[in-house]
């Protein structure tokens, strides 16, 4: 269930991820062209949904809270690579871009959401963190 | 919750009545105050030579309790004990001050000197006597519900 849980969440994340970068691409386009519409054929809302959920995947087999040092970077390193191929795949087989520069686009939204999570995650632990000590302070036994 | 002193001349009189619709949280840790966390759990020494002696062990002595190979141990300070409680069992002898942070252990937040995030989601409490305990990734809700952060 928890499984299920972490791809149903991470599914919605990733899709909105995506949202989120075409959403970004079409107000830079709108900003430098002042002209800027986004027509999709039938397919599109729907490969965005599946490729989020193959993305999901390699969260369940790489991110786990028992690695550390440099399996963990490893696996890191191996989840990104993912994703990339997944993002890429889905963006070739689904035509969400036509030329080069359009690919790289969609390739460095990738690399920036992605750091942009880990940095999140991070900043969000911390915090966590702080919250937890600033409680045990007021309950902690003295030795 | 309105609070009632009523000044004594006996000591052996002394003693505490909480009128409640039900024992909460704040209760339980209240009535293990008032009880001066008095609980105590029975374990045999793992160290000495009375190994299989029976003893009490006040909880409030105890550090953590871990599962291992099908036994329980007790870890105070600086000893270890072993108990006939299953972990499970544990989790509900103990005070609320107890929680459970991975599959195989529970720990007394009240001997977590400071706790600190890891970027893969879990936490690593540093206790008293400087051990250094892994909270896992799903647990780390369950101490933030409990410490109401």
């Amino acid at each position: 269930m928890t499984k299920l849980k972490l791809i149903f969440n991470q599914t919605l994340m990733i899709a909105s991820a995506i949202l989120f970068g075409l959403g970004v691409q079409e107000a830079v386009d709108y900003l430098i062209t002042g002209d800027a519409y986004l027509r999709w054929q039938w397919f599109i809302p729907l490969s965005i949904i599946l490729c989020a959920f193959v993305c999901s995947v390699p969260s369940i087999i790489f991110m786990d809270d028992i690695s550390t040092g440099r399996t963990f970077k490893l696996k890191v390193v191996l989840h990104f690579l993912c994703i990339f191929a997944a993002v890429s795949l889905f963006a070739t087989l689904f035509g969400w871009y036509e030329k080069l520069s359009e690919y790289l686009i969609i390739a460095g939204m990738i690399f920036i959401i992605y750091g942009f999570t880990w940095a999140a995650t991070f900043w969000l632990a911390k915090k966590d963190e702080e919250k937890i000590n600033e409680a045990l302070d007021d309950m902690r036994d003295e030795e | 919750m309105k609070v009632v002193l009523e000044k004594i001349n006996n000591p052996e009189d002394e003693g505490a009545l909480i009128k409640a619709l039900e024992v909460t949280e704040e209760i339980r840790s209240a009535m293990e105050l008032l009880e001066n966390n008095r609980r105590s759990i029975s374990v045999t020494d793992k160290e000495t030579m009375d190994y299989g002696e029976v003893m009490m062990l006040g909880t409030d002595l105890i550090y953590y309790a871990e599962s291992v190979d099908k036994k329980t141990f007790v870890y105070t300070k600086e000893k270890c004990f072993e108990t006939r409680h299953r972990l499970y069992e544990l989790e509900e002898i103990l005070s609320s001050n107890f929680f459970r942070c991975s599959k195989s252990l529970i720990i007394n937040i009240r001997k977590i000197k400071t706790v600190k995030s890891e970027l893969n989601g879990r936490m690593i409490a540093e206790l008293l006597n400087g051990e250094q305990i892994v909270i896992s990734r799903n647990y780390v809700k369950d101490l933030k519900r409990k410490l109401g952060v």
